[in-house]
């Protein structure tokens, strides 16, 4: 499955990019996050619980690296995701630009699933994804202009 | 939980799991074993049971949603001294069965049918039938029954 | 044979209905034995892994749980699953065997691959302690696509082999090579034929129960195979082949992968449930039997078809691809079908036929209704419909010109079939098989009035195909026949039922060689205690095979009542008539005895009996037929295709078909009518598809699309009789017989309606979606 799209965030490029390196703020603003702690420079571990079509709350394992930083403009994350309904693997690559409203980030993914989530829930995998991954942005985004208000940019 | 049904014309109660599937309740505790189990999600039609007259899938039903019901299985449709009803004595004339796993449920949702439209054409037979899976006979030798049965006039 | 035939060619209602009707048969999922555990088993996720370690003690600590096994439990026990097929003599053959263990270890190599069996009080927790089972697996990459698993450097699925060739294998006869030099024409194309599932609505299960004081294991089991499933298990587990009972009670659908063995869970429930001391029962539910009931797939082949101007084809070069998935326990049964059908009722002199049978991460491979033949039947008629509008000759009239003549049996193809025989069609007759399908369809007519109908914007088109195929094949079966003392005789064989009618088309038989009413034969069949040997029902054999061993026993019987008859009655045996359960005397029918009377008489409790005679009225037969019988037939199909959705409309449905003499027209007509509904749904419905890892993204009937009533026209079927020389009845089977040439029927029939030369269907199935793209591309060309 191939996730791509934009976003604008409402906030200068170094604060988007110190907000999407902290696992504090990942696991408050990625659905499903029940915990996200980290377990080494720029590695995360954690539990997700995540509903698709007729499998719901779904636990998995998660562990997430992020690699090929050029600070403050591109990333990539790879995400792998174990669990007794089924397994995942995602690889995201992120690129932020200013642009005159603020940041504008540009993600392109492709993830494989496995499982009984993808022998059931194929026809919903994309959709949710992308309900996912809006929650996920709008929700990184709140949290953004929480930042700046209370006068912290680059913490 | 607590459940009170009644079963072709008898009245069983019985403790029991909230999760317990209505066709596992008829099949295992209740010993009708001629309700059958084809998918376990709705789409075959072989569990195809007449709940207050009206054909619903056991498999995707819970047993405590029957409490206080009427059910009609494919044992409770002969007579009581064992003569076949129209349709079972059309279905043996017809050819209408080959291996009979769907033939219950083909036999609950057709009875139902046929006191709903008397005197179908083929076609609405064939659309009547068409949630019903049968990988044996082709379904033309269960059309003709269905019509055959339809002109026998009831006792 | 009588001279008048009461229950040959009859019409007969079933004995076994009543049962099935009010829901009093058994199926195994309805045994129920006093304290019985279930069984849930927990099942790779990736298609390609390593196994690094399986935790089961969350598992064992839930309440409820009995026990969990994985590989590791299994001991000594643990043993690769039998080469159940091994390939026949052919010259030069290649095949390397890899079988499946009961529990995986070290390695998976399929999603669904059984890794543990957790066994707990019921069904429901098992389920639940199925998930708390941590299963650590070091993923591999799959292979999936058949090329990509042929070429260089891709993953191995077995390591120690130099690929992912799982066989290769040549027949050839004549000279294609020459052949293909004196051509006026040479077509040549890519084909792909896929499978799918068989979907029978029952799914598989397995009861066993081990009674300890008698030292006696009783398994109930959904196969096709009851008599060898007990000879392998008592082997395996060292027990008398008496001390195993196997039971195939009544089976909802079998259609090929029921007789697979053995499947891992019929290797582990038994063993399970000798070492607990308690009945163990698994069911398989509809999502599992998508991975765990095998399955037949694709092929890719690269055909052409060599001919003279006029149409006569000279020779055939096929080389393809199969694919047998992750083990192939069932050897080369399904490819040399497709090498073998091929040929079809035609007159092809010169052929070069070449397969590689691939593994790949996927389940694994075994017959599914038409076993290969459907693949081999689609690349010859499709060919010779590419044939005949390049040389612009009529598609039937181009059948025609190649089909054998009746004066050219028994004719011997010089390839070998599955069955280790050569290719032999046995008898045939296929010009006015041809020809009545012809006038039935209403072809002449059909293409007078295309022209007006498209004029009128209607796509309308008929597809006529040809085939034979190989049924009834060896290597042999048994019966038992026996009059009982009430008058009732009992037939007892070894071949499973799973719907066929073998309960009443058994009964036929011997009713008709005893003179008793048909009702009154009780068929005992499906359980080792009754009958001991034979193989199974498979191939379209059953009739064939099982039933001319019933023939022969009914004989012999027939034989002992008028013997004892012809002593008590002082009237030699010529002078005897059986006749409505009795023996009378020829024109003095009030003299007579019945066979009650007979059967009590030839088993006295007092007395002395003539040396060298048997108690009784019975006899045991079996028949091993010398090779298969050919059937053959001719399907025709009209459609109408909406030229902007590319939705096919199937308008009318032509089977004439030839099985040898029939014994029950009525259940005969029944196999043609569900053979072309699982035709129908290879054509256009049903797929399995499967991701670049190996993933089934269609694992539930909501996704996998069975044909149903509304998609199944009625059928309209005519029949004619080459009887076989090779069994004494002449029967030849025709179970398989519906669905075998339904793909290149409506191929044929799609691109004559569409009408465009540029429009070229070369595989199956064909989804909307295919149509389109095609039929677009078409119209840009």
């Amino acid at each position: 499955m191939k996730l791509d799209g934009t976003f604008t965030f409402g906030g200068p490029q170094e604060s988007v990019w110190a907000l999407l390196q902290d696992p504090a703020v990942l696991a408050r603003s990625l659905p499903g996050v029940e915990k996200l702690d980290a377990s080494g420079p720029d590695q995360y571990r954690g539990v997700m619980k995540v509903s698709v079509g007729p499998v719901t709350a779904a636990k998995f394992d998660v562990a997430v690296a992020l690699t090929d930083k050029v600070e403050p403009s591109h990333f990539v994350m790879q995400v792998d995701a174990k669990g007794a309904v089924g397994h995942t693997k995602g690889t995201a690559v992120i690129d932020l630009a200013p642009v005159e409203s603020g940041t504008e980030m540009r993600y392109s993914s492709t993830v494989q699933v496995g499982g009984t989530i993808a022998a059931v829930g194929q026809r919903m995998l994309e959709s949710v994804g992308r309900t996912m991954m809006k929650q996920a942005l709008e929700s990184l985004d709140r949290e953004l202009k929480a930042r700046l208000a209370n006068g912290r940019s680059a913490t | 939980m607590k459940v009170a049904v009644t079963v072709n014309g008898v009245a069983y109660e019985r403790d029991i799991e909230a999760r317990l599937l209505l066709s596992d309740f008829l099949r295992g505790d209740l010993g009708l074993t001629g309700t059958h189990v084809g998918c376990e999600h709705g789409v075959c039609g072989a569990c195809t049971i007449l709940f207050d007259g009206e054909p619903a899938r056991s498999c995707i039903m819970f047993a405590v949603q029957a409490d206080g019901h009427q059910i009609q299985t494919v044992e409770g449709l002969a007579s009581p001294d064992g003569a076949l009803s129209p349709l079972q004595q059309a279905f043996h004339e017809k050819h209408a069965l080959q291996c009979g796993f769907c033939t219950p449920g083909m036999l609950t949702t057709l009875t139902a049918f046929l006191k709903n439209v008397p005197a179908p054409t083929e076609l609405q037979i064939r659309e009547a039938l068409s949630a019903n899976l049968c990988r044996c006979t082709g379904y033309q030798h269960i059309v003709e029954a269905v019509i055959v049965a339809s002109r026998t006039p009831l006792p | 044979m009588p001279a008048e035939h009461r229950y040959l060619s009859a019409r007969v209602t079933r004995n076994e209905d009543a049962r099935l009707l009010t829901g009093r048969a058994r199926f195994v999922d309805d045994v129920q034995v006093p304290g019985m555990l279930h069984a849930a088993f927990v099942r790779s996720d990736y298609a390609h892994a390593r196994i690094v370690s399986i935790d089961t003690s969350a598992a064992r600590a839930r309440a409820g749980v009995v026990a969990v096994y994985a590989a590791a439990d299994l001991g000594e026990y643990l043993t690769p699953a039998p080469l159940l097929v091994p390939p026949p003599p052919i010259p030069d053959v290649v095949f390397h065997a890899r079988t499946h263990l009961p529990l995986a270890r070290d390695k998976v190599r399929y999603v669904g691959e059984p890794l543990a069996i957790v066994i707990a009080e019921s069904r429901y927790i098992a389920e639940d302690a199925v998930r708390d089972v941590l299963v650590d697996l070091d993923p591999l990459d799959p292979v999936v696509d058949l090329e990509a698993a042929m070429a260089d450097g891709a993953p191995r699925v077995h390591e120690d082999l130099e690929s992912n060739a799982a066989a290769k294998v040549v027949q050839t006869k004549g000279n294609y090579e020459a052949a293909r030099q004196q051509a006026d024409l040479i077509v040549r194309r890519r084909f792909l034929y896929d499978r799918g599932a068989s979907a029978a609505i029952e799914n598989r299960a397995i009861v066993a129960q081990w009674d300890t004081g008698a030292e006696e294991l009783t398994i109930w089991d959904t196969t096709q195979a009851p008599i060898p499933i007990r000879n392998g298990m008592a082997a395996r587990l060292g027990l008398l082949e008496s001390q195993v009972r196997v039971v195939a009670p009544f089976v909802g659908g079998g259609f090929g992968p029921k007789i697979m063995m053995f499947y891992p869970e019929e290797l582990v429930i038994p063993w399970v449930a000798i070492r607990l001391g308690r009945a163990v029962k698994w069911t398989e539910d509809r999502r599992e039997n998508f991975y765990a009931t095998t399955q037949e797939r694709g092929q890719v082949h690269e055909a052409e078809m060599a001919l003279t101007r006029e149409g006569r084809i000279l020779g055939v070069r096929d080389h393809f691809l199969f694919d047998t998935g992750a083990y192939d326990p069932y050897g080369l049964t399904i490819p040399i079908n497709t090498q073998c059908t091929l040929l079809g009722p035609y007159d092809i002199a010169n052929y070069d036929s070449r397969f590689t049978a691939v593994f790949t991460n996927k389940p694994i491979v075994t017959p599914v209704r038409g076993a290969g033949r459907q693949h081999g039947v689609f690349v010859s008629e499709r060919l010779l419909d590419l044939a005949a509008k390049e040389l612009g000759i009529d598609r039937v009239e181009i059948r025609r010109r190649n089909l054998l003549g009746p004066d050219r049996f028994p004719h011997n193809h010089g390839i070998m079939f599955q069955d280790s025989a050569p290719l032999v069609y046995d008898s045939g007759n296929y010009l006015p098989t041809l020809e009545r399908a012809v006038e039935m369809i209403g072809y002449e007519q059909l293409r007078g009035e295309q022209a007006r109908m498209r004029a009128e914007g209607r796509h309308v088109g008929v597809g006529v195909v040809c085939y034979v195929e190989g049924t009834g094949i060896g290597p042999y079966e048994g019966a038992r026949v026996t009059v009982e003392p009430s008058g009732v005789v009992r037939v007892a064989t070894g071949v499973g039922t799973q719907g066929q009618g073998h309960y009443t088309v058994f009964a036929q038989i011997v009713a008709e060689v005893l003179g008793v009413d048909v009702t009154n034969v009780k068929v005992v069949t499906g359980d080792t205690r009754e009958f001991q040997w034979g193989t199974g029902t498979f191939a379209s054999r059953g009739a064939a095979v099982a039933g001319s061993a019933c023939h022969a026993a009914a004989l012999s019987v027939r034989g002992k009542i008028l013997k004892l008859a012809s002593q008590l009655l002082s009237v030699p045996e010529d002078g005897l008539e059986l006749k409505d359960a009795r023996v009378e005397v020829n024109g003095s029918p009030e003299r007579g005895l019945t066979l009650a009377e007979l059967a009590g008489r030839a088993n006295p409790l007092r007395g002395a009996v003539r040396p060298g005679s048997e108690p009784g009225l019975e006899s045991t037969a079996y028949f091993g037929p010398d090779r298969g019988s050919t059937a053959s037939g001719v399907h025709a199909v009209m459609v109408e295709v909406d030229p902007e959705t590319a939705m096919v409309d199937i308008k009318r449905y032509v089977v004439v078909h030839d099985c040898g003499t029939m014994i029950n027209p009525l259940l005969v007509e029944g196999q043609i009518h569900g053979g072309v509904a699982h035709g129908i749904g290879n054509a256009f419905y049903e797929q399995l598809v499967y991701d670049d890892q190996g993933q089934l993204l269609n694992a539930s009937l909501m996704d996998y699309l069975l044909p149903t009533a509304t998609d199944v026209p009625p059928i309209e079927t005519d029949h004619r009789e080459t009887p076989s020389p090779f069994n004494p009845v002449g029967l030849k089977g025709v179970g398989e017989a519906g669905c075998i040439p339904s793909g290149a029927a409506f191929a044929q029939a799609v691109e004559d309606a569409i009408g465009n030369p540029a429009f070229e269907i070369l595989q199956i199935p064909m989804s909307p979606d295919l149509l389109f793209d095609l039929m677009t591309e078409a119209r840009r060309g």
